[in-house]
């Protein structure tokens, strides 16, 4: 007889093997794969090691007016990294206006299921396409720069996060949703009275989440021409300057995770309790394995 | 099956007639025959854990359909809902907004009452229905403290209060007096009784602590194997009877 554990186990391996079979079927020659490893020692050191910092100095064009120390902000990489925070600023805002109607209308606890549905297939159509094809046909429909970025992420953000928002609310508490009904409150109060003060820190956590999704995100629609410092990216990987490439990543690498530790930190100001202990900095940073307590 | 109400002659705010309730047609929780509970009345619903109290009062309160049978509440009959703003219901979790103010919480229940639902900001008579219901609940001094940092006395005082603010012909309390000391019981209870008896309201509560269910009803009906009984026995119907 097969035990619990056994039983896991059993299932664990079938679905180890079906894998493997799918990937199997999908590698034509495994021999391809024995110089690969050596190929990417080579690439890392002819092309991508050392990093090209120059990306930190000054654009020649136009003049930078900007005192020395701080001369970098004249930069392609700073110039490039703050328009694509601003991007995804701008889109987790708008993001945000737009989906939480919607998603108080996705809510099958507060809307029949004609309604739900509707507002739901409005929020699925937003997220079906990645932000990147978001982008690239609004380059096409209003041209280049960080407008089409914004558009193109605004529509993903309303639909990513609009699910995230519906789920919350349909995730909270019946007790308040009954008082409210049994009053005969109109769904506008029950909306604004209830439902948003009620699910309040799982919204709010949730547009600073998005917001740390949009900044990752909005380093990609910039190599389509949507704004941001994709956009220098792409422009550099043409040229095969693969060390300015490398000083970016580094540079998106840093910015990403200090907007990670920063979100995480903004974030555990909305949990449930008052009296959860706040992340320290450090504790944001460093893994569980490496933590005193 | 009436109560001993010298309203009994005035139309009742609820009647119910060969009501089923419960989420199984064929395994139905509990069956009422007839009752009818008159302006003025109060009525303490009890019965062991799990016998269909708590439900009985959300079909009451319109939240819950029930299987078979018909039920007038405050001259609306099923399916058509109560006015808005005749009908207060405390949950057994009292359904307030863990992060909302004492005020907003309050408040949710005068707007119901004496707002349009059509106007965002509440009426003059929100507000002051709203400030007159926490001080008589003793939470002046909690005003604007978030619900989540109240003790749970305290939050079920909240609840009262929200549904006194909203002035309703019918108040439904699912066990609105747990975790209230001696002191602040006999206060709350003095209100709500206070409040049926002088606006002609009716109050049905369900309530585990029997002794306390027949200090404060006029009548108690107890749930036993599936039906509503109006009292268990002869010695408990003269005990209950005020």
């Amino acid at each position: 007889m097969i035990t619990g554990f056994g039983k896991n186990s059993f299932a664990l391996l079938a679905l180890f093997i079906s894998g493997f079979v799918v990937l199997n079927g999908m590698i034509d020659d495994w021999g391809r794969l024995s110089g690969s490893f050596q190929n990417l020692i080579d690439f890392f050191h002819q092309s991508l090691w050392p990093p090209d910092w120059t990306v930190l100095e000054a654009q020649a064009y136009p003049v930078c007016t900007t005192p020395e120390p701080f001369s970098f902000t004249c930069s392609t990489a700073w110039i490039g990294m703050i328009e694509t925070i601003k991007i995804a600023f701008v889109s987790t805002i708008l993001g945000m206006i737009i989906s939480l109607p919607i998603a108080l209308l996705a809510a099958r606890n507060l809307n029949s299921p004609r309604i739900s549905y509707l507002a739901r297939f409005i929020l699925a159509a937003g997220r079906s396409l990645p932000s990147l094809i978001w982008a690239i046909f609004f380059v096409i429909l209003i041209g280049l720069g960080p407008l089409s970025g914004i558009f193109a992420m605004t529509i993903y953000t309303v639909g990513y996060l609009g699910k995230l928002q519906y789920e919350a609310i349909e995730g909270m508490d019946k007790a308040p949703l009954d008082a409210a009904n049994s009053m005969g409150l109109s769904k506008f109060e029950k909306s604004l009275g209830v439902v948003i003060p009620e699910s309040a820190n799982h919204l709010i956590s949730q547009a600073i989440f998005m917001f740390e999704y949009n900044v990752r995100h909005g380093t990609v629609i910039g190599i389509v021409g949507a704004g941001g410092i994709g956009y220098y990216i792409n422009l550099y990987l043409k040229f095969l300057q693969y060390d300015k490439v490398m000083a970016y990543l580094i540079i998106i690498f840093i910015t990403v995770l200090l907007i990670d530790f920063l979100s995480i930190y903004a974030r555990s100001f909305f949990n449930e309790e008052d009296n959860v202990n706040r992340p320290s900095w450090w504790g944001v940073i460093l893994p569980d394995i490496l933590r005193w307590q | 099956m009436t109560g001993n109400n010298e309203n009994q002659n005035s139309k009742p705010i609820v009647s119910l007639s060969g009501l089923t309730i419960g989420f199984d047609s064929k395994n139905p929780l509990v069956q009422v025959p007839d009752l009818k509970i008159y302006p003025g009345e109060i009525v303490a619903i009890t019965g062991a854990s799990g016998v269909g109290k708590t439900t009985l009062l959300r079909t009451i309160a319109g939240l819950v359909s029930p299987i078979t049978g018909t039920l007038e509440v405050c001259n609306s009959i099923l399916p058509k809902l109560p006015p808005r703003g005749s009908v207060g219901y405390i949950p057994q979790r009292l359904g307030l907004v863990r992060h909302a103010s004492v005020k907003h919480n309050v408040m949710m229940g005068a707007r119901a009452g004496h707002t349009n639902p059509h106007t965002i900001t509440p009426s003059a008579e929100s507000l002051s229905r709203t400030e007159d219901a926490i001080e008589r609940m003793g939470l002046t001094d909690k005003i604007d403290e978030p619900i989540r940092r109240l003790s749970g006395g305290q939050q079920r005082r909240v609840a009262t209060a929200r549904s006194l603010a909203q002035s309703p012909r019918l108040i439904m309390a699912d066990e609105f007096l747990s975790e209230l000391d001696e002191e602040t019981l006999n206060s709350v209870l003095f209100e709500v009784t206070e409040y049926v008896r002088s606006t002609q309201a009716a109050l049905i509560v369900v309530e585990h602590d029997v002794s306390r269910a027949k200090s404060m009803a006029d009548r108690m009906l107890v749930i036993d194997d599936g039906r509503v009984n109006p009292f268990l026995s002869e010695t408990t119907a003269l005990e209950v009877n005020l």
